[in-house]
Parts: structure tokens; C-alpha cells; sequence
């Protein structure tokens, strides 16, 4: 069986190549004309933060829009905006990405802007701006984490899922305190180990010939000498089960419980990776799942939403998440047990109909994500930093196709159990008022 | 090797024209297409004119809740989605104050398939009793749900400091009116509105090989041609403005804060005006308050401001989170850039940032199918011409200085708005009050609609 959208021989059209400097080059066609879509990824990300300086990485990605040798603090944001480009640039335990999507004229300022910053950050740092970055980057932290109802799940599941001391322990974000406490010499230090072409793939998808965009991608980069030297990643090595059950209870206030559950599974890129893949949407993604059938649907105990997916990390076990939120009145007690005990049937079997249910969405969700240049280059940034591969990109759901339902119900059987299980807890501090106003 | 390289200079961009597209009559309906070549993934949306607008006075909430109840399908009991799953497809409801629009992202190669397992569930929905009460229940938890990030709730309580009938209510009809819908209301809704009017097809993607004609009578049926209603102005709130508005959640260390502002309808705007005005006050990333607030004060990770348009009238928002103790101070820095603005313009640089965002931008902006399948959508709902987009870039591309110092003249006044706060009232009643905006009520969120 083959997947549903062939790539259409698009595959056959990408075009890589290493500078001499260690830059890896991916270039793809466009769908739509006169656009030019610039994605970078570093091989740098909150896995190599040390103890003390977590949200490191995050807060230096704020640092790279703040002016280098030849551009002011702000222009980078300018001179895109003012071609109707959009831009931004992300942070995740293994990669740092920036991305700009300009008119195809203005590709070469996009290269431009990016080259600059790559070679000459340090000259534009200053106390100044680091101590404003630092400041939206805590407000960033009180949006997304501690004003936000749940907000704080993530850093407690990776509390929980990897061991004190190991890169995956802390989230890209980091603590407070240790925003606090970042410093010149180190943002200076940081750029100089991990800011170097030779930890680059740039992809560039446009309508514009390959040979072209290479000799653009030379004239920019081609100047920027690799680094002189190379840090280690602190290792990420794991082997084997959560050593659970292990869980955590917060009581604060929460609209109603809410119940996070993770589960170790094998890296992102390996076959059980996938095989966990499809069982996660099998159990919670979409109104087809089972955790929607039978918890939203039938039994009323959930909110509705996806409930299952799979945080993909490359360098280590990657996490399944089983996140539920609670129905009015419910309580998190019966709400935790009913999704265990749906988790659990996955082990006893999956029907061929689950199955390709299963496949077609996880194709779906494959395909709307490259159907934007933007999205497009970014796929093919991380098929080639972390599979050497950028073709992955158009062919990832062929992967899906070879996997059987047993193999998906046996690696579910193996995985989704007590000792290999997180669990962290959230209750209302009301919780008997707003269960007696329920009834 | 080469040396690192100047700034280069862009030579001209290639002139953009807005995809052309194909329009056809099948029935009582429109189809309105667009083909991208190479776009395997297409966009279907069915737009018909029955948005929140259409809710009578005693059931507001009902085209929201018709339209989360068609996901249970001609058989009920949730039957819809995942047979749409299996396709690979995508399905999309919403009622928007004008609008009801429904539709499929779907592969191409399932186009067919996915339209009609669509067209039967928009045209010949079960809306069993159990299935509509379960949705219902589900919104109005949902409600809660949502409203418990600060963000979110602050933007449902604009309406009601702004407007009063039907506005003044969430779309959704929650938290209170939504809970007098009756399923009966929803099948009579359905059957006067939905399930009768032909509507507009939008279709965009790669079309070869695609029927549009076939999906056009599969969608359309034997339905009738139906206009959007003659848009009636609505009345304002009852009170003084300005005012502030602040909502108790004890403890945040954030707070939630909007400045919100009657503004004219999309079909009396000057849309470039408005939008190019609003775009140097706070809606790029370098607008004058993301400037201010973010990069120099550090009170934020971000502001915005935009305005949201109907066929009946409009709003102009400002929306922003800031830390707790920056609330006031924030709220000060941002009238201080609204007023800036009005006394001394643009300058000649934020202007050609705005007029070559918007016109040079646009490959960037339509460049795939679900923003042209939203392009085409808006075209529908405001019965806006073939050619908009092109006329919008010509708008754009003749703005001034003094347009921009103009709009925000016409389209801005303190005196006139409403700011929304959502935070720790006690650490905010006393120096919200002191920065003399207005009056502020402090109000207990699960009281606000009773």
C-alpha cells in the first residue's frame, strides 16, 4: 500500500549541497511562484544546556533578532516586515530554527541578514539588550507557563520522564532563575560553540533555479569559517523504563482536573518511534480515537480534544503524552482510571480499520505541514539535520504503511505500562464546591 | 573565498496579480475556484449567510451550536469526523457573526469522496436530541474552560462593553443564553437556514482532474439561492466610555489587558487607511507599541492590535499580556502612542513599510491553499468584487503619510473605548484607577453575562 499524495517526482528535484565551510545547502521547489521560503537550522537546542544556565538557548534565539556587526537592533524584524515577509525563529530540546519568508526578489537580503548575524552576533551584543531580552523572555515564560491553567505540565512530565541531571530533564523555556542570572561572557561564549556554519543546513524552497541559489548561498555564507572548535553534547543516553509508576499532584486553580500522563518510547526517527506514532493516534488523535469514543462520546468524562502524540526527540527516548481534561463534575480520580484502562486496550489488539484511520491522519497532518513553502523548508531543514536526508521530507508517510497492527498493539503492550509511566496530576482547589454545583 | 558580503540592493519585484479564478453557477449556487498546480492538498468551504447575526433574540447561540452538532452526522453519535479521518480529511465548521461556513481539507485524489460525505452531513444532518445536548453541554464547559486563560476571556468580554443586543452575548451564546437552545431550535434553525440555502462554494487547489461541476450538484442539490441580509447598525452598550473593566482572577501574575474601540462596518472602512494605520500602531512586530512595551520597557512577550470587521459595524483592538505590577504603567505607554500617533502621523518610513508590506508582500501572504481559500471566503461574506485583492494592492500602493495620521484620527479616540483588563484585582483596582482612564468596575467573570 503507498501513501495516499504521491510526491510526485518532487522528491527527485531536491538539490544538496556541503560549502566548503560545512554549510549544508537543501534547495526544493515552490508550489506557489514568486516567493522565496529561508529556513536555518542550528544543531543547537536545550539539550545542551548545562545545570544553571537552562532556557540558555531560547533566550540567545531572542538575542539573534537584536542586532549583529551590520544590522541594528531591530532591523532584522524591519527589513522583513517591510516586504510583507514573515519571519520568526523557535527553540526545541535538539535544534534552534529561524525562518524568513520573502518576496523571491528579496531573497538575497533574508540570506544576508542571516549571514550577518551568523558571523558577527557578538558585535551587536550589549548588556542593554540582554537585560531587556531576558525580560520578555520571563514574560513569555508567565504567558505560556505560569499564568496559564496547566501551564506548568511540561516542566513537571520532564521532571518526571528523565533523571535529574540529563539534558531532557528541563524545558526549552527554563527556570527563572536561572534567566536571571545569564550573562555577557556567556551569550559571547555560547555563539562562538555553537553559532558556526559547520552546525547549519539552510534550505531555501523558491521557484529559483538550484545553481543559482548556490552561488547566492556561497556569496553570503561562503566567507563564514567553520568553528575552530567543537563542544560535546552532554549525554543523552537512556536506556529502558520511566521506573514507574511516578507522579506528581498539583492543586491550583484549574478549571477542572486534568490528568498528564507520558510514556518513554524509542528516539524520533526509529521504527518504534513510528510504531508508537500510530498508536498514539489510534488511543487519542482525532474524533475517531478511542480515548474520544469512549471518554468524550460515551461516557461524557472528557473535554473533547486530541488527547495522545508524541514529543519527538531525535538524541533520546521520546515522550507519548496521554493528556485528558476533566467534564464538569467529574472527578480526576475516575478520569485517570478511565484513561488507563482505555490505554490499556490497545495491548489486546487494533483493527485494520483503526489502523489506516491511524495512517490517513497522521498523512494529513504530514501533508498540511509542507503545504506551505514555510513549512516545507522546515521539514526538509530537519530531515537533513537529523537524518542526513532532506527527500524524508515528501516520503515520511511511506514509513507508516509497513507497520502492522500487531507490531503497533505489541509495542503498545510493551510500552503503556505502570513501570514505564509518568503521571502528574492537576485538581481544582475547589474541588468538592465545584463538583456539588455540577450535581 | 569571498568576504563577507554588504547589505545587498533588491532590485524591482515582479508585479503580483491575485491567482485568477474560475467562476461557475450550478443550481441555486456559485462555485468559486482556484487552481494551484502542485497543490495536493485542496481547500473546500461552503459559505452560507447565516452567522451568529441570524441567532434570534431567544436563542442566541444557535448557529453556533447547529454548527458543532452537523460533527455527529446523518447517522448522529458522532459519526461525521471519523469518517472523514479515513479520508484523510480535514472537516471545517464555524459560524462567524456573518458567516456559516463549512467544508473539507482534503487530498485532491479524495476530493469527491470527502465532498459528499460533507455535502449529505451539511444538507441531511441526524441532530439527534442526545447528540445536540451532549455538543451543548460541551460548549458551555468549554466556555469556562477556554475563559480560564486570561487572554481568552478578556477577548469574549469586548461585545458586551461595546454593543448591546446580540453582541453583547459570545457568539457561542455562552455561558447563560446557550443554555435555553433546545435541540428543537437547532433542527428548526438548520432546516430554515443550512440545510435550504444553496450558498457559495470556494474550491482551491491543484484542479486537474477535479469535477467542479459534479462537486457543485453534489453540494448544491436542489437548494435555493439566498443573499446575505441588509445590515441594520447595532446599538452601543449602555454606560460611559471610556471605562475600564477589570476582571478578578486573584493571583495571576499577568494580566490579560485590551483597549477596544467601535469602528465602522468592512463595507463603509477605508480599508488600507484603517489597516495600514493600524499596522504602524501595533500590529508588525516593529509596530510603535510592540516597540515600547516589548523591546524597550520589557513589559510583555507581545502586543497586537488589529481590527475585526462585519457587515454591520467593526472593532478596532489593541491586546497585549504584561506582567502584573506594568498593568497601569502599560496602559499609560499605550494611550501615550495612540495619542502620539494622532497628533504627528507616520513617519515616511513606516509608511513605505506599510505600503510595500501589503503590496509586495502578497506572494508571501497567499501563498498556499488555505489563506487563498480564506481570501476567497472573505470575498463571499462581504460580497466584496472578483478583483479585490488587486484593488487593495492599488489602495496600498496610493497611500500617504497623511492617510495613515488621517485613519488613526478617524478611527481612534480614547474618549470612545473600553479597556478590558483580566488580573489580580487587588494589586490592580488602585493603580488602574489612579491612571485616570476612566472609571473602573471590578466584576467577577462568572457574573459578567448573568
Amino acid at each position: 500500500m503507498h501513501a495516499q499524495v504521491a510526491s510526485n517526482g518532487a522528491a527527485a528535484r531536491i538539490v544538496q549541497h556541503t560549502l566548503d565551510n560545512g554549510l549544508r545547502l537543501v534547495t526544493a521547489p515552490a508550489a506557489t511562484g514568486q516567493v522565496a521560503a529561508v529556513n536555518l537550522w542550528y544543531g543547537v537546542g536545550s539539550r545542551h544546556e548545562v545545570p544553571g544556565k537552562t532556557g540558555f538557548a531560547h533566550l540567545f534565539e531572542h538575542l539573534m533578532f537584536q542586532g549583529s556587526g551590520g544590522v541594528a537592533k531591530g532591523e532584522h524584524f524591519d527589513a522583513i516586515e517591510r516586504l510583507g515577509g514573515e519571519m520568526n525563529a523557535s527553540t526545541s530540546t535538539d535544534r534552534t530554527n529561524y525562518f524568513e519568508t520573502v518576496p523571491e526578489h528579496a531573497l538575497d537580503l533574508a540570506l544576508w541578514l542571516e549571514a550577518d548575524r551568523l558571523a558577527t552576533l557578538r558585535e551587536g551584543m550589549s548588556q542593554e539588550v540582554l537585560d531587556n531580552q531576558r525580560d520578555v523572555v520571563k514574560n513569555e515564560r508567565r504567558q505560556r507557563y505560569d499564568n496559564a491553567p496547566y501551564g506548568t505540565a511540561l516542566e513537571r512530565i520532564l521532571r518526571l520522564g528523565y533523571p535529574e541531571g540529563h539534558p531532557y530533564h528541563h524545558p526549552t523555556i527554563g527556570s527563572m532563575a536561572d534567566l536571571d542570572a545569564a550573562d555577557l561572557d556567556y551569550v559571547l561564549s555560547f555563539h562562538r560553540l555553537h553559532y558556526g556554519p559547520d552546525n547549519l543546513v539552510l534550505t531555501v524552497v523558491s521557484d529559483l533555479d538550484p545553481a543559482d541559489v548556490r552561488e547566492r548561498a556561497e556569496r553570503y555564507f561562503g566567507a563564514i569559517p567553520a568553528r575552530t572548535e567543537v563542544p560535546t553534547a552532554p549525554d543523552a543516553a537512556l536506556q529502558g523504563p520511566i521506573g514507574g509508576p511516578v507522579r506528581e499532584t498539583v492543586v491550583e486553580a484549574v478549571p477542572a482536573a486534568g490528568v498528564f500522563q507520558g510514556y518513554r518510547v524509542d528516539p524520533y526517527g526509529e521504527r518504534g518511534f513510528d510504531a508508537m506514532h500510530l498508536a498514539s493516534a489510534v488511543l487519542g488523535q482525532g474524533q475517531g480515537s478511542r480515548l474520544y469514543r469512549r471518554l468524550v462520546i460515551e461516557r461524557e468524562l472528557a473535554a473533547p480534544g486530541d488527547s495522545a502524540d508524541i514529543i519527538p526527540f531525535r538524541y533520546t527516548p521520546s515522550l507519548m503524552l496521554v493528556n485528558t481534561i476533566a467534564r464538569e463534575g467529574v472527578g480526576g480520580d475516575e478520569l485517570e482510571q478511565a484513561v488507563l484502562e482505555e490505554t490499556a486496550t490497545l495491548a489486546e489488539g487494533i483493527t485494520e480499520e483503526e489502523l489506516d484511520r491511524a495512517r490517513a491522519i497522521l498523512e494529513r497532518d504530514h501533508l498540511q505541514a509542507i503545504s506551505t513553502p514555510s513549512g516545507l523548508a522546515d521539514e526538509l531543514g530537519a530531515c537533513t539535520q537529523l537524518f542526513g536526508d532532506p527527500s524524508l521530507a515528501y516520503t515520511w508517510p511511506d514509513r507508516w504503511t509497513g507497520i502492522t497492527a500487531e507490531e503497533v498493539a505489541e509495542a503498545a503492550g510493551r510500552l503503556l505500562v505502570a513501570e514505564n509511566r509518568l503521571t502528574v496530576r492537576f485538581d481544582p482547589e475547589n474541588a468538592e464546591q465545584s463538583a456539588e454545583t455540577a450535581a | 573565498m569571498s568576504q563577507l558580503q554588504p547589505r545587498p540592493v533588491l532590485g524591482a519585484p515582479k508585479p503580483y496579480t491575485f491567482p485568477e479564478h474560475t467562476r461557475l453557477t450550478v443550481g441555486g449556487g456559485d462555485i468559486v475556484a482556484i487552481d494551484v498546480p502542485g497543490q495536493k492538498y485542496a481547500s473546500i468551504r461552503l459559505v452560507q449567510p447565516f452567522g451568529g447575526l441570524s441567532d434570534p433574540a431567544d436563542r442566541k447561540g444557535v448557529a453556533m451550536l447547529t454548527a458543532e452538532s452537523l460533527e455527529d452526522g446523518v447517522q448522529g453519535d458522532n459519526s461525521l469526523a471519523p469518517a472523514l479521518e479515513r479520508h484523510g480529511a480535514d472537516w471545517i465548521c464555524y459560524a462567524t457573526w456573518d458567516g456559516f461556513v463549512t467544508g473539507v481539507d482534503a487530498p485532491t485524489t479524495r476530493i469527491s469522496d470527502a465532498t459528499a460525505l460533507f455535502a449529505e452531513a451539511v444538507r441531511g444532518p441526524a441532530l439527534r436530541d442526545e447528540d445536540v445536548l451532549r455538543r451543548r453541554e460541551q460548549l458551555l464547559e468549554g466556555f469556562w474552560l477556554e475563559a480560564s486563560r486570561p487572554g481568552r476571556l478578556a477577548m469574549r468580554a469586548i461585545g458586551s462593553q461595546l454593543f448591546s443586543g446580540r453582541y453583547a452575548t459570545p457568539i457561542s451564546g455562552a455561558p447563560v443564553a446557550l443554555q435555553g437552545v433546545e435541540p428543537e431550535m437547532v433542527r428548526e434553525f438548520h432546516a430554515g437556514t443550512v440545510a435550504a440555502a444553496a450558498g457559495t462554494l470556494v474550491v482551491v487547489g491543484d484542479l486537474s482532474g477535479v469535477d467542479l461541476e459534479g462537486l457543485g450538484r453534489t453540494v448544491f442539490g436542489d437548494t435555493a439561492r439566498t443573499a446575505f441580509p441588509e445590515p441594520v447598525a447595532p446599538a452601543p452598550a449602555a454606560g460611559d466610555l471610556p471605562r475600564v473593566l477589570l476582571l478578578d482572577r486573584p493571583g495571576s501574575v499577568q494580566s490579560a489587558l485590551i483597549l477596544a474601540q467601535r469602528a465602522p462596518s468592512r463595507a463603509e472602512i477605508d480599508l488600507p487607511r484603517a489597516e495600514g494605520m493600524s499596522e504602524v500602531l501595533g500590529g508588525m512586530f516593529t509596530s510603535r507599541l510592540n516597540q515600547k512595551l516589548r523591546e524597550e520597557l520589557g513589559y510583555t512577550y507581545g502586543v497586537g492590535s488589529r481590527f475585526d470587521l462585519r457587515r454591520d459595524s467593526g472593532v478596532f483592538l489593541v491586546s497585549t499580556q504584561v506582567d502584573t505590577p506594568t498593568t497601569a504603567p502599560s496602559l499609560t505607554a499605550a494611550l501615550e502612542e495612540i495619542r502620539r500617533f494622532k497628533a504627528d502621523g507616520a513617519t515616511e518610513g513606516e509608511l513605505a513599510a506599510v505600503r510595500q508590506a501589503n503590496t509586495v508582500g502578497l506572494p508571501v501572504t497567499y501563498s498556499n491553499a488555505r489563506s487563498l481559500a480564506h481570501a476567497l471566503v472573505e470575498m463571499v461574506v462581504h460580497d466584496l468584487p472578483a478583483d479585490h485583492v488587486d484593488r487593495l494592492r492599488a489602495g496600498y500602493e496610493a497611500l500617504t503619510a497623511e492617510d495613515l495620521r488621517s485613519a488613526a484620527e478617524d478611527y481612534l479616540d480614547p474618549a470612545e473605548m473600553a479597556v478590558i483588563a483580566v488580573g489580580d484585582a487587588a494589586s490592580l483596582k488602585d493603580p488602574l484607577s489612579e491612571a485616570g482612564f476612566g472609571q473602573v468596575d471590578v466584576r467577577d467573570p462568572e457574573n459578567l453575562w448573568n
